[in-house]
């Protein structure tokens, strides 16, 4: 017994605990400037869930406890020590279980649209093989944790599929996308066209790939609209210039449309011919023509985080290199079938499915600043519910909470992004909390009272 | 003496009216409220020329001669800029501060540092403070622009929609209405001489032009009230007259309590009340015109916790009976009210809408409320920290007393700060938890306010243990009110990250810098000069 006194004293010392509540603070603030300099997730799991935040909250634990049992047989004076000291040790455990079993993520929708998933803060990477198209076999579901273990060229992260492994050999978790389109072999690659659309006061320049899974792409450049097709679409009530596609053949039939659907022009054009659209004088010039077409994504890595960065892994597979950013797909293309490679944040699955019935931003009077955000959602069994900033809804122990939107280009709201949230360990932290505040107060007016009464005894 | 200094006092309100004087209580709609146009003319005049008046002249009256005569103004210096950096790009070796908006619209840099600036807010990029210039000068600009073409000036509601219609807009009588008014305002400058007065006509103009535009969507319009409280309260700043009676009250306790004068004592508590009082009925004003609590800004909280602070004085002088608790919370809201007047571009005090998420004001008013009022605690506890460092400076033995009453103070206001703010991180995390979801998701703000918290509970344990004695007890107030500084303005102004954003700002950060280091050098200095002084009496 005595000899487990002395580590029991140095555990129940508040000296430790001083240097304990100094080195949680030396660490939360090492991770706000983390914060700052690149992200909240790169904070998190570089700094509040690493080894040292939790070997000092352990001991923190400890020490909580030690110094509580030390103090045995408590007395009335010991009520607000022990009530704050209880209260510390029971907001941690609800942190844990929140940690633990609670679910944490969000859902986005469109108008009209249903959703069944949650999408979590997680990534994960899958990998499905398939041989006819329509059945898919998973070959590889794992993790990712490249931000406190990154690969590299060195120490690669490999992906065992039986004939070939994948190997992550880069990750950068700030990356700006880029592509480039060069013509390809492949008969299953989709055509591609790069094209000028030029008068004295625009000028631009686009590519435009289409996939061979679709029957037509285009892109809005403002001023007008560019398709690529396989067959003549109908006129869309834009200015439209549409290419369509000659099995075998090196030039393109064109048909220039109006805004009031009428045909304005058609013709045939070849690589390097430039059309006359006819409005305000702009130029159609077809700069390449590409019959089979692939298109290489690269990523270029970038210091810091930016609201358009994402991140991204470099990955080689039967003697190629891949870039992939998060939250993107890539078929990979044999001979006898396909390969679908995943990276991207965890899905959840949930057991209904909520519909967005409609999306609504309030402005403040005359002016286009927010002042609120509604979506109104479909529940089964509940109907039409209103979930708007500061009023969530609960629902089959899940609670949706608005947390904010997407905007097209011309700044209307396309989409809701609600978070999604169950937390067992919510009502343990409130317990906490309570007893933290209720006992300090205790605390320190018996400190006041033993004052008074030193004081008494004094004079 | 005492009359005089009254005396002194009341010329200032009774300034003699100005010419524009009928307009600023005419109702204007801008940044997505209704307000007197005296406070859209200040608040435009601040951007533009960087000062609420315009040398003798009021902002109303200028602001308004801006849209009469646009081909004088637009050559006039009245735009302000003083980034050496921007000036440098724009090619001005001018050493001036003030430019015309002439030379400015046509100096061919300017388009080009404004696409720079465009280019790197397409990137959502942090703007740095050469940027942060530039956004000024193109909103300096665009402000002047739309004054002088009246676009701006939407004072008339429109029944059709939630804006209001220009002056740009108006038609048929409305449009009469206001050339009348334009016409008086000309007439009584015109009249005056050097002292120009608004004649009858012209206030009997803007009467019927608010009548005409009332009439046009009555329920849209202004309330009138609130709108001559407004001009009240911008007229009136009662905040500088609160500072000003409060070093009265200084002044004259440290009559009395320093030099001995008993008559003095009862006159520093009649100064210091009247202007705890004056400072509450500012915050009241703005609480009844913005209608939620005044803490969802910088400028709003810099106002908000030396009045806290001034009140937690008080209370605790209840307690421990030392003026000293008093005259340090008047120190600080004498500190924090001159500042909120030295930096208004730091310190924007205009009333903005607020971000969707903070529109809660029970939360508002309970969280924020809570944590500054912990600011507040922390802030006495540092100027007493201040105080009591001093004596030590002096001669700790014979300041024996003082200090001990100060480092009892200083002891009870941490002990209050670290309740209500432990209470307030809490109520935080369930705010959070209510509206976002999560109960702590290591935001800055929330981290820093607990960086805070653990340190002060540090020396609380440290105090138990003996390593914290009454010294290092105050230098601790001392230096521990930098972290209070790192969450209050730091983590917004500095970090710039979080959750947290809609306080962010910019500006100030060499100054807040430099009160932090100059106490830290301060606490650095007495610590040497009291541990040579221990060391050669212990050698003695």
């Amino acid at each position: 017994m005595a000899k487990l006194k002395k580590p029991f004293n140095i555990l129940a010392s508040i000296r430790l605990a001083v240097f304990i509540i100094l080195a949680m603070a030396v660490i939360a603030a090492v991770g706000t400037i983390t914060e700052a300099r690149y992200d909240a997730e790169v904070a998190q799991k570089l700094v509040y869930q690493s080894v040292y935040m939790y070997t000092v909250m352990g001991l923190l634990i400890i020490t909580l406890i030690a110094v509580m049992v030390d103090r045995w047989p408590w007395k009335q004076h010991h009520a607000g020590f022990v009530l704050a000291h209880v209260g510390i040790i029971t907001l941690l455990f609800g942190a844990w279980l929140t940690q633990r079993y609670g679910v944490d993520g969000s859902v986005a929708f469109e108008t009209g649209q249903e959703r069944n998933s949650v999408t979590v803060k997680d990534r994960e990477i899958l990998v499905y093989s398939t041989l006819d198209g329509n059945n898919f076999s998973k070959m590889y579901q794992g993790p990712e944790d490249f931000i406190r273990h990154p690969p590299s060229e060195k120490f690669p992260y490999i992906i065992h599929l039986g004939d070939e492994d994948i190997r992550i050999v880069q990750f950068e978790n700030f990356a700006f996308k880029e592509s480039e389109v060069s013509a390809s072999d492949a008969e299953q690659d989709g055509p591609a066209i790069r094209f000028q659309l030029e008068n004295p006061n625009v000028n631009l320049t686009q590519w435009i790939r289409r996939d061979a899974r679709r029957d037509s792409m285009d892109v809005d450049l403002g001023p007008a609209k560019v398709v690529l097709a396989t067959e003549l679409p109908a006129p869309s009530g834009r200015n439209e210039v549409v290419l369509v596609e000659k099995p075998k053949s090196d030039d393109l039939d064109y048909v220039i449309y109006n805004k009031d659907n009428s045909v304005r022009k058609k013709g045939h054009v070849r690589q390097s011919e430039t059309v006359e659209t006819g409005w305000m004088g702009m130029k159609f010039r077809l700069l390449r023509y590409m019959q089979h077409a692939k298109e290489k994504v690269t990523f270029t890595p970038s210091p810091t985080a930016s609201p358009i960065s994402t991140p991204a892994i470099r990955f080689t597979f039967h003697g190629e290199e891949f870039w992939l950013g998060l939250d993107t797909v890539m078929r990979y293309f044999q001979k006898d079938g396909m390969y679908l490679i995943s990276y991207g944040h965890k899905r959840l699955q949930l057991p209904f499915a909520l519909k967005l019935h409609q999306f609504k931003v309030g402005m403040y009077e005359g002016t286009d600043r927010a002042a609120s955000y509604e979506s109104l959602v479909e529940a089964p069994g509940r109907g039409l519910v209103t979930i708007s900033m500061n009023e969530p809804l609960k629902y089959q122990g899940f609670t949706f909470y608005q947390s904010s939107f997407e905007k097209d280009e011309k700044g209307e709201p396309v989409a809701s992004i609600l978070s999604v949230n169950r937390d067992p360990g919510r009502w343990v932290k409130y317990l906490g909390s309570m007893l933290i505040v209720f006992g300090s107060i205790v605390l320190f007016y018996f400190k006041r009272v033993q004052w008074a009464k030193a004081l008494r005894g004094k004079s | 003496m005492k009359l005089l200094l009254t005396l002194l006092l009341f010329a200032g309100f009774c300034a003699h009216a100005d010419v524009g004087e009928p307009l600023e209580t005419l109702p204007i709609q801008d940044a997505g409220r209704i307000k007197p146009f005296d406070t859209f003319a200040r608040e435009s005049l601040q951007l533009i020329y960087g000062k609420k008046t315009y040398g003798e002249r009021s902002a109303t009256a200028t602001i308004f001669t801006w849209l009469l005569l646009p081909d004088q103004w637009i050559n006039a210096p009245i735009v302000e800029l003083r980034h050496s950096g921007l000036k440098e790009a724009l090619k001005i070796t001018s050493q001036e501060r003030y430019f015309s908006p002439q030379s400015l619209f046509t100096n061919e840099r300017v388009p080009l540092v404004i696409q720079e600036l465009t280019s790197l807010r397409e990137r959502q990029e942090k703007l740095n403070p050469y940027f942060q210039a530039v956004q000024r000068l193109e909103n300096q600009l665009a402000l002047f622009q739309a004054i002088r073409s009246g676009i701006v000036l939407r004072f008339v509601p429109d029944p059709n929609s939630d804006r209001w219609k220009s002056v740009a807009e108006l038609d048929g009588d409305l449009r009469e209405a206001f050339i009348r008014v334009s016409k008086g305002f000309v007439d009584s400058v015109g009249s005056g001489g050097s002292e120009p007065q608004p004649s009858d006509e012209f206030r009997a103009a803007v009467a019927d032009f608010i009548s005409k535009a009332r009439a046009q969507a009555p329920d849209k319009y202004a309330d009138m009230n609130k709108i001559s409280w407004e001009e009240h309260l911008n007229r009136f700043h009662p905040f500088k007259w609160a500072w000003i009676i409060y070093l009265s009250g200084i002044f004259f306790f440290f009559l009395g309590f320093n030099v001995k004068q008993k008559w003095a004592v009862p006159l520093g508590w009649a100064f210091l009340l009247g202007g705890f009082g004056l400072h509450a009925y500012g915050m009241g004003l703005r609480i009844y015109l913005a209608g939620r609590p005044p803490v969802s800004n910088m400028y709003e909280t810099v106002v908000w916790v030396p009045w806290c602070c001034v009140l937690l004085g008080l209370i605790l002088e209840r307690i421990q009976k030392t003026k000293l608790l008093l005259m340090c919370a008047a120190t600080v809201a004498i500190f924090c009210l001159i500042l909120t007047d030295l930096a208004p571009t730091v310190l924007d005090s205009s009333i903005q809408p607020l971000e969707p998420v903070l529109r809660s004001t029970f939360w508002l008013s309970t969280h924020v409320l809570i944590i500054t009022l912990s600011y507040a605690a922390f802030f006495l506890a540092f100027a007493l920290g201040d105080v009591v460092l001093f004596y030590y400076l002096k001669d700790e033995h014979r300041f024996q007393h003082q200090i001990a009453i100060g480092v009892n103070s200083i002891y009870r206001a941490i002990q209050v700060g670290i309740v209500l703010l432990a209470f307030g991180i809490i109520l935080g995390g369930i705010w959070a938890d209510y509206s976002w979801g999560r109960f702590w998701g290591w935001d800055p703000k929330e981290t820093w306010a607990l960086i805070s918290l653990l340190c002060y509970v540090a020396v609380l344990h440290g105090r138990l243990v003996g390593w914290v004695k009454n010294f290092q007890l105050a230098a601790a107030a001392v230096i521990g009110f930098s972290l209070v500084v790192m969450s209050w303005y730091g983590v917004n102004f500095v970090l710039g990250a979080g959750l947290h954003t809609y306080g962010f700002g910019a500006g100030g950060i060499e100054y807040v810098i430099g009160f932090v280091v100059i106490h830290f050098l301060y606490v650095a200095y007495v610590s040497t000069v009291r541990y040579g002084r221990v060391k050669s009496q212990t050698s003695r």
